[in-house]
């Protein structure tokens, strides 16, 4: 619709007629010190530690350090228009972020402003950004799967909702791949149980986060996801309070008794900019030079993930948490800080990834501690024997190399090992249900691959879902609903694998 | 004036208030250091001057102070410690201490013409009762304020000027 020019005329009418013409009281200081994102404010004698802070031009800080003279602010804007002597006027606020429906699908900074030209954004209330995670009364354990769609993780490291899981690795391993994927995927959830997904991109590249979310938009995913973006450009103040307003976007939709499923990408970029703040505001450096709350950071962050007992509504936040390692390094401060913190770790390496098992998940590293009782019966009824063999395998393997005699039973575990790290591999974008999954691995786990030869699993699996698609989708059906793998069950699944196995043979 | 400056300040003028037992006292003596920091003036850079010997610097002090033992003291001491570029800083610190004691509150009010001796006091009277204590004012004309008046009054501001409420006006249309 076009505007009309006297609609802006009354517009402006209007907020003039409103506008109330009276003297400003503020409790002020005066800048001594700017530069590097951070001013030194004399003045502001009663500022509360992490209260908001106007430096006039729409420029806001935030008071970090509350000094004998002077006020450390970090800056949430750029620190070229301000000058010593400019006027700054305590807000009496804490930094918060508007939240409402309407954000859903938006693509916004970690102040809540659209970055995506799709217009304002209707707020049903402010969210402050560091809330205290709730208590253990306000809990449930973690007990229901969130499905991410891809059959290594589903079968190994299941995750459950309202779980902290850490995904790891060196850089171009697919860390981000994995996270996406458990977005997309959700698209193949019923919405019932659909989690609402965000991803928060800390420090990265712009062009990457465009790709992303063109990635999700031509999936369908940007439906029921939020980008919350605070790209290698903003400033150091923006990546750090970056999660904290995904977090609380994602607390807003827990508490209405929603799944949540979040992702920060990565918290070793967030660390970084924590670390440049607290070295500006010269607080004393510790090892690898960032401060000693670094933990504290992380830890008060993914603490906020939880399930949520059934009195408050039962709704969930789970958390993807991603870290960058330099050279395998999960050692170093920050990865160990935050492995300890989380509820196990998706360990992706690059030996593998080049050796071209994708996703490169390094089975006997990576963990979920929540474990079983966030799988599906189905699930783990199939998987359960997965992670053993793939190990003992990999042990196997190593002495097979020597081409040394190997027993019968050995040669047979062999060949099993192989078949499944093949059947395990899986393209980016391919999110599969997890009937397929259950289907798949039970044909793998169950010897019916033993007579496949290694470089036709993957098409014995495609061919497989394309039959079973075709002609029993009602096995299907019933392996995505139920949550056991009954007896009933279990016939339909081994008449159907022996019905494809004859059709694959006269296929080949 | 870096922090540890600022904190040197104000432990100098403390201890300097400290010497005074009674409101009026302390009143009296901050004058006396205004005066005598007024007379220095002149002689600042011979005194902050690294090329004359300290003992000369105070020697000098001590001959030009004779009538005021401890305010010579004070001054040689600064010259001691190397601080003796504080005193401006120190002399107003040592006004602020002596007001706290007396309950009167400084405010800096700007307008942007000079205001009658009537509107001069009217403010005074305004700002007494606003905070509850004698309010000394000092006056000062600023022409960017086009009009109104701007009042700073410890750590708080007070911004009733028209460019105030032209930004805030900008701001509301904006927003």
């Amino acid at each position: 619709m076009a505007i009309r020019p006297e609609e802006i005329t009354n517009i402006i009418k209007e907020k003039i007629e409103h506008f109330k013409p009276s003297a400003d009281i503020h409790e002020a200081g005066t800048v001594i010190q700017v530069g590097d994102g951070i001013a030194r404010v004399h003045g502001l004698e009663r500022v509360k530690s992490s209260e908001l802070v106007d430096f006039g031009n729409g420029i806001k800080g935030m008071a970090m350090n509350l000094e004998y003279d002077n006020v450390g602010c970090v800056l949430m804007g750029p620190d070229t228009q301000i000058k010593e002597g400019d006027v700054v006027k305590r807000t009496g606020e804490v930094i918060s972020i508007p939240v409402g429906a309407d954000v859903i699908g938006r693509v916004v900074d970690p102040l809540g402003r659209p970055l995506d030209g799709k217009g304002p954004l209707q707020a049903d209330k402010n969210m402050p950004l560091d809330i205290v995670a709730p208590g253990i009364i306000d809990r449930q354990p973690v007990k229901q799967p969130l499905q991410t769609g891809i059959k290594a993780i589903d079968a190994m490291v299941p995750i459950g909702k309202g779980q902290r899981e850490l995904i790891i690795g060196d850089r171009q391993t697919g860390k981000t791949a994995i996270a996406i994927d458990a977005i997309i995927n959700q698209k193949n959830i019923p919405e019932k149980e659909r989690c609402l997904c965000i991803y928060v991109a800390i420090g990265q590249k712009q062009s990457t986060v465009a790709q992303v979310v063109k990635t999700l938009t031509d999936f369908g995913a940007m439906d029921y996801t939020v980008v919350v973006s605070a790209t290698a450009s903003d400033p150091a103040s923006l990546l750090y309070i970056a999660p904290y307003a995904g977090c609380a976007i994602g607390e807003y939709f827990m508490w209405q008794g929603k799944d949540v499923l979040i992702v920060y990408d990565d918290l070793s970029k967030h660390a970084q900019a924590y670390r440049q703040m607290s070295l500006l505001l010269r607080r004393p450096p510790g090892r690898e030079a960032y401060p000693g709350d670094v933990f504290y950071l992380h830890s008060r962050l993914l603490e906020r993930a939880c399930k949520l007992s059934n009195e408050n509504g039962g709704g969930s936040l789970t958390a993807l948490p991603i870290i960058e390692t330099q050279a395998n390094d999960v050692s170093a401060y920050i990865p160990t800080n935050v492995i300890s913190i989380t509820d196990g770790q998706i360990y992706l390496e690059t030996n593998l990834f080049l050796s071209g098992i994708k996703p490169a998940v390094n089975v006997g590293l990576s963990v979920s501690r929540v474990g079983g009782s966030a799988q599906r019966k189905t699930m783990r009824k199939v998987a359960g024997t997965l992670r053993i063999d793939l190990s003992q395998y990999q042990e196997l393997a190593g002495f097979a190399q020597f081409g040394s005699e190997l027993d019968k039973e050995s040669q047979r575990q062999i060949a099993r090992g192989q078949r499944m790290t093949e059947l395990l591999k899986q393209n980016q974008y391919s999110p599969l249900t997890v009937g397929e999954e259950v289907l798949v691995l039970y044909a793998g786990t169950h010897g019916y691959l033993d007579e496949v030869t290694v470089p036709d699993v993957l098409t014995y699996e495609k061919q497989l879902l394309s039959f079973t698609h075709a002609q029993r989708p009602q096995v299907l059906q019933a392996l995505n609903s139920s949550n056991e793998l009954t007896a009933e069950l279990e016939k339909d699944i081994t008449g159907l694998l022996d019905e494809f196995k004859t059709v694959f043979k006269a296929g080949k | 004036m870096n922090s540890s400056q600022r904190i040197a300040v104000q432990r100098y003028a403390a201890a300097y208030d400290a010497l005074s037992q009674t409101a009026e006292q302390a009143a009296a003596r901050a004058r006396q250091l205004t005066t005598v920091a007024q007379a220095l003036a002149p002689v600042e850079d011979l005194l902050n001057a690294p090329e004359i010997a300290l003992l000369q610097k105070k020697q000098a002090v001590q001959a030009a102070l004779n009538e005021e033992p401890q305010i010579a003291s004070f001054v040689q001491v600064l010259l001691e410690a190397k601080r003796y570029t504080l005193l401006p800083a120190i002399v107003q610190q040592v006004q602020t201490l002596a007001d706290l004691r007396q309950g009167i509150m400084r405010a800096r009010v700007f307008s942007a013409q000079e205001l009658t001796a009537d509107q001069q006091t009217h403010t005074e009277q305004a700002l007494s009762s606003r905070y509850g204590k004698t309010v000394k004012a000092s006056f000062r004309t600023d022409k960017t304020l086009l009009g109104g008046l701007k009042i700073w009054c410890g750590t708080e501001l007070i911004d009733g000027s028209l460019q105030g409420q032209l930004v805030r006006l900008q701001e509301e249309l904006t927003k």
